[in-house]
């Protein structure tokens, strides 16, 4: 095994599974479509608020997406071939993470200007929304995969990686909704970006080892 | 031909679901050595397995490879060892093809054609692992046996799923392997025939 073809093999296993993409990002349509059908469809509501509700509804997607990243690994042992195969296996995590955040993200990207058409969003916020999300979403990955490595060995373990991981989803929700309503209002967002970039290369570098660990505990 | 490897395990202590395993084992296994580890269900035997390939941490003992302590720090093990544990570390989305070409990637298509068809596999080459049977998805994981160049072989019950023919095989294998200077360390609760005539059985 080599780290290419590694993967080669995860890249190939999401194509396979890309209906779950589609549900992921479908899921994440109609969670945002729900608030102007359900809550308040005028722009003086929704336009303010875009920020956040396109953010939750990208937390909870990826959330979606993320929780059994490991589930069928571990049934069908490929997870232990990875802890013996002698690669590094935070290297390995790292090449999952990039793999899976570019399945996720990149359909997600691709629905936002839909969107943010629904919401209202002027369009200087909206690439400030899609800036948040290429710098943010990676932090999410990183911390999501923890959990889900965690729980590989349990059965409908969907609601314990949700309340493993949510809490530690709010710094960056905060600052990314932040950003995007500082734009909305003419007030500097750098700094918020520059938070969610420093957050997310933080867990670049912690989060291969800890899901490592998580890995040869899961699999002990 | 393979150089010459031994594997030496001393005073091992495998502590699993508050269960004591394998508690003082210790043995020694050299090049040309079948090692056939038996026992009942629950015995140990696959915990030992990992234990070697480092899947799993023993409470106490040490592991040698070729007369280096890698009891700490498998990655010299690791190199030179091929396990198929009892699920086999096939994927069921990808083909036969893709999922050997994940173990070994740079192996020569004919190569690989040559291994499929020796294992009754070669028109399944291009189909999803999801629609084979169980004993052909155990003949897909053992495959590697035939394109690694790896010397120590830890098998897990590798003759499970199998039919006659398939167990036939295999054992043509083995023997081949061991009489090129590698090693074998495989479980089995089932009293087979001896494989080669450096056949060690330890009984747990």
């Amino acid at each position: 095994m080599t780290y290419t073809s590694f993967l080669k093999s995860e890249l190939l296993v999401l194509w396979r599974r890309k209906q779950d993409v589609v549900n992921a990002v479908l899921f994440f349509i109609l969670v945002v479509a729900l608030f102007p059908i359900g809550v308040n469809s005028s722009p003086e509501f929704l336009s303010p608020a875009s920020g956040g509700i396109i953010w939750c509804a990208a937390v909870l997607a990826i959330l979606m997406a993320i929780e059994g990243a490991f589930k069928e690994d571990y049934l069908d042992g490929s997870l232990e071939q990875l802890v013996v195969s002698g690669l590094s296996l935070p290297l390995l995590m790292l090449l999952k993470v990039a793999a899976l955040w570019a399945s996720v993200v990149i359909p997600l990207l691709l629905v936002m200007p839909l969107l943010s058409e629904m919401l209202s969003l002027p369009s200087g916020a909206f690439w400030v929304l899609i800036m948040t999300l290429l710098v943010g979403t990676p932090c999410l990955f990183f911390i999501g995969i923890i959990g889900s490595a965690l729980t590989a060995s349990l059965k409908q373990s969907a609601m314990l990686v949700m309340l493993l991981i949510l809490p530690f989803y709010f710094p960056i929700i905060i600052f990314a909704t932040s950003a995007v309503q500082a734009a909305q209002v003419g007030l500097p967002y750098s700094g918020l970006l520059a938070m969610l970039l420093a957050m997310s290369l933080l867990s670049l570098v912690v989060s291969p080892f800890m899901t490592a660990i998580a890995i040869k505990a899961s699999v002990n | 031909m393979h150089s010459y490897v031994s594997l030496t395990i001393s005073d091992l202590w495998i502590e699993r679901d508050e269960r004591d395993l394998c508690k003082g084992l210790s043995f020694e296994v050299h090049s040309g050595d079948v090692l056939r580890v038996l026992g009942e269900n629950g015995a140990g035997k696959s915990s030992l397995l990992k234990v070697i390939a480092g899947v799993i941490t023993p409470l106490e003992g040490q592991i040698h490879y070729s007369g280096k302590d890698v009891t700490q720090d498998r990655s010299l093990l690791q190199e030179n060892t091929l396990y198929i544990g009892h699920f086999a570390g096939v994927k069921r989305l990808l083909t036969v093809e893709e999922n050997l070409r994940w173990y070994c990637p740079t192996v020569l298509s004919s190569e690989l054609e040559c291994t499929l068809t020796h294992l009754g596999l070669l028109s399944f080459l291009d189909s999803p692992v999801q629609t084979l049977s169980a004993g052909q998805v155990r003949r897909v994981a053992l495959a590697r046996l035939w394109l690694s160049k790896k010397a120590l072989w830890l098998l897990d019950e590798p003759f499970a799923s199998l039919d006659d023919k398939g167990i036939v095989i295999l054992e043509d294998h083995i023997r081949q392997h061991v009489s090129l200077g590698g090693l074998v360390v495989l479980t089995t609760h089932q009293n087979l025939r001896s494989i080669s005539s450096r056949d060690v059985v330890l009984s747990l």
